[in-house]
């Protein structure tokens, strides 16, 4: 690249079009010449991260990133100097359904952020850390070979990079991945060996495929991370396709204690809903899981997380799918609800916690819990045809009132639901 | 008389990185250096002076865009800004200068700039298809799939558009070819497979039941590539290409060795050996699903060609054959122009009853050196 100085003179957006070359002596000054370490390493701020997918928080402001190109489980203990409390940040009208816009164009920021356009730009994941409020994204900048993956967080309402090449860091390799030239029969193998991990007292569990026989895999790792990760693999009678299936992976799962035991509960593609006892993921263990609720064919989950509803203290488990409404389920079902037969004839369900479930109206790419009051969702406006936005959405209904036409939006319509008595009510982030 | 202070900018790359590097400003007149001196926390206060922007972005600049990420360095007298992700290339940036958010009289002016690093001359020829395979012009009428090969890496997104399959009359068969959700490319992005609808292919499913095979035996179709497919380097390709093909009876068979031939080489030389097979078998797996081992079972190393509209496997051996005997091992996953693998036919009844999958053993063939 041969360089042009410009004069700015009164030259205003002027387009100059530089012309390839090659000397680098050229292009930098004596001052940058003379100090070598000022130029950042390639990759600088995405750290030894070569892709960013599943994000969850562990204790102590440990951040993980599931690297599939990697095939590594990253781990950033973030510093105070990582992380902004939140407080002040206006999350909506609680009382009325009414959330707010926390960025307008995520996307598009992101992009920009990034110097790049959306056509470029994926968000993987979203994490919350919980203690700040602060909301954090695992995006891509790219396509094809040239990925670069970032980490991305709001500070009251704008975007900005976590910089991880200074982050207190510690990584492990996930064993057998796919062969990067290993299809499906629609995409790369590939891109399901990580499809999710979660944090449960010193370890880390992972979901995702391998190139073993029986691909479907759950990896326990001890965190910090040393040698002793267990990995088993696990099946499912999958009702829908009247299989087992010892290969798709579970998508989406999360760990929760049900009457002092801890279960593993997943959720496949096309939507069984799984219960593994934590107890029978051992090292070399094949685990069958209780298949406890088929949620409906045809359809992928984006995010499972459990929630207590404002409305009766009690918790409930959401798992949002793209084809159809999310579905709520009470935790307190979880336990209790009876395996379905294994074997069969193919039955398109719903079954088991399937026929009692909740829909809620949630149109989220993908949803986190906030806080107690409020969740925060990547949806796709409806009134625009290209634009994502981060936005605030109230427990338990998942509502948002002021997407809708109704005759109470009417001045001087009905307000069956009382909405004038608290029209003034604004939540933010509190002190923190 | 007041001098006017006038800085320029250089576009610094950086060919031994990612992409193109820094942007650094010089000629900031002595009043600004030494206010930037001065202050204390230098960092934000050139972030404020010097901006750089997507200048193409496409949200109105009033709902807050962020500036590029990235770095900033006062060195000597110049300012230095490291983006923290490489400039793209042929992206439009814009550089904006504004002293007058420190607050202080300055004599220097606030401009804007717009600039972009250009791609990289390319000098290898122009893009074009440069094989369809399966090579030979009859098909059978159940054929799952096609590769098209390009000369040079490819951008995705463009295949639904671009690659359809016609009939006699050049019309667009509506339905037969599948469209995938992601485009399925090879890692190098020069092997695009397309799939015919395997739901059309499978006999006695519902898309089979209502729409019928997605090819007919006896009629005449052409696969066409459009030349709206683009490069990585951003360039449309060369030439569109048509494969014209007739499609035949389907076969519906697993894919049995016993029906090959084996042509053996001779004993202490690195000749070919060849495998011959009676109907195409599928390019891309012939590569990978077939070894030679000794009788040790060890691999012998060499390279593998398909020829004769992939009815002929060669194995050239690194080193000559020096043993009296070797095995053929053929993976289970080898399949033939329509999926039949040696287990079993794609098109066959689904396994009765509940019960673990059992993935097929591989086959072995024995053949002794002439």
């Amino acid at each position: 690249m041969r360089d042009q100085a410009v004069s700015s003179g009164h030259s205003r957006r002027d387009v100059l079009r530089f012309v390839a070359a090659s000397a680098v002596g050229l292009a930098l000054s004596d001052a940058v010449a003379a100090a070598p370490d000022a130029a950042p390493a390639p990759r600088g701020v995405s750290g030894s991260l070569r892709s960013a997918g599943a994000l969850t928080f562990g204790s102590g402001d440990v951040l993980f990133v599931g690297d599939i190109a990697g095939a590594k489980i990253h781990a950033f203990a973030l510093r105070d100097s990582d992380l902004t409390p939140q407080s002040g940040v206006e999350l909506g009208n609680f009382h009325n359904f009414e959330g707010r816009d926390l960025v307008v164009g995520l996307d598009q920021k992101i992009a920009a952020l990034l110097g790049t356009t959306t056509d470029k730009i994926v968000i993987n994941d979203l994490a919350v850390h919980e203690p700040t409020q602060q909301i954090f994204f695992s995006v891509e900048r790219g396509r094809g070979t040239e990925v670069i993956p970032a980490i991305v967080k709001v500070n009251h309402g704008r975007l900005e990079i976590l910089e991880l090449n200074n982050i207190p860091h510690s990584q492990i390799s996930i064993p057998n991945e796919p062969d990067s030239r290993a299809m499906l029969e629609f995409e790369p193998q590939q891109t399901y060996a990580i499809t999710d991990l979660k944090y449960y007292k010193g370890e880390v569990f992972v979901s995702g495929i391998t190139n073993q026989r029986f691909a479907s895999t759950v990896y326990r790792i001890p965190y910090p991370f040393n040698s002793n990760m267990e990995t088993c693999t696990v099946e499912i009678w999958h009702p829908v396709h009247g299989e087992f299936e010892t290969r798709a992976p579970i998508i989406r799962h999360l760990i929760r204690e049900l009457n002092g035991e801890p279960y593993l509960f997943g959720v496949y593609g096309c939507t069984p809903l799984v219960r593994f006892p934590l107890s029978a993921l051992k090292a070399g263990a094949h685990v069958r899981g209780d298949v406890i609720g088929e949620l409906g064919y045809g359809a992928n989950p984006l995010d499972m997380l459990i929630f207590t509803s404002p409305a009766d203290s009690k918790d409930y488990l959401l798992v949002t799918i793209d084809t159809r409404s999310a579905s709520q389920i009470a935790v307190s079902d979880l336990a209790t609800a009876p395996p379905g037969p294994t074997g069969g004839s193919i039955d398109f369900g719903p079954g088991g916690l399937g026929r009692t479930q909740r829909a809620l109206p949630i149109k989220a790419e993908h949803i986190a819990i906030l806080n107690a009051k409020w969740a925060i969702l990547i949806w796709r406006h409806p009134k625009t045809t290209h634009r994502l936005d981060l936005s605030t959405l109230a427990l338990p209904y998942f509502f948002e009132r002021k997407d809708g036409m109704s005759e109470m939006n009417w001045p001087n319509g009905p307000d069956p639901f009382h909405y004038g008595e608290h029209r003034r009510e604004i939540d933010s982030v509190g002190h923190l | 008389m007041q001098v006017i202070s006038r800085p320029t900018i250089h576009v610094n790359s950086d060919p031994s990185q990612h992409g193109p590097g820094s942007l650094s400003v010089g000629c900031l007149g002595p009043d600004l250096l030494a206010c930037l001196r001065r202050s204390v926390r230098p960092g934000e206060v050139l972030k404020s002076i010097f901006r750089v922007t997507v200048a193409q972005a496409s949200l109105p600049e009033d709902t807050g865009l962020p500036d590029v990420s990235g770095r900033y360095q006062l060195l000597g007298d110049e300012v230095q800004f490291f983006p923290h992700f490489p400039f793209e290339r042929d992206m439009k940036y814009r550089f904006s200068f504004d002293p007058r958010s420190i607050g202080e009289i300055l004599t220097a002016e606030p401009f804007d700039l717009e600039f972009l690093i250009p791609s990289e001359q390319v000098e290898c020829p122009l893009t074009e298809v440069g094989h369809i395979f399966p090579s030979s012009d009859c098909l059978p009428e159940n054929l799952l799939r096609f590769y098209v090969c390009f000369s040079n890496p490819m951008q995705r997104g463009l295949a639904l558009e671009q690659v359809s399959l016609l009939d006699s009359d050049a019309q667009p068969v509506a339905d037969a070819l599948y469209r995938a959700p992601l485009e399925l490319w090879d890692r190098s992005m020069q092997r695009l497979t397309v799939l015919l609808d395997p739901g059309r292919l499978k006999r006695r499913v519902g898309p089979n039941v209502a729409l019928g095979p997605p090819l007919k035996a006896g009629q005449r179709y052409t696969l066409e590539v459009g030349s709206g497919m683009t490069d990585m380097y951003g360039r449309l390709l060369h030439m569109p290409l048509q494969k014209h093909f007739i499609a035949g009876e389907p076969v519906r068979k697993h894919v049995s060795t016993d029906t090959w031939t084996i042509l053996p080489p001779a004993k202490g030389r690195r000749e070919a050996l060849a495998l011959s097979f009676p109907a195409p078998l599928d390019w891309a797996l012939l590569f990978h699903t077939i070894t030679i081992r000794s009788t040790d079972g060890s691999i012998i190393e060499g390279q593998v060609g398909v020829d004769q509209s992939e009815t002929l496997w060669r194995f050239i051996p690194a080193s000559p054959w020096t043993e009296a005997e070797y095995y053929v091992c053929v993976g289970s996953s080898l399949e033939d122009v329509c999926g039949n693998t040696i287990t079993g036919a794609f098109d066959r009844s689904l396994r009765k009853g509940p019960r673990l999958v059992a993935e097929g053993e591989a086959a072995s063939l024995t053949f002794r050196l002439v």
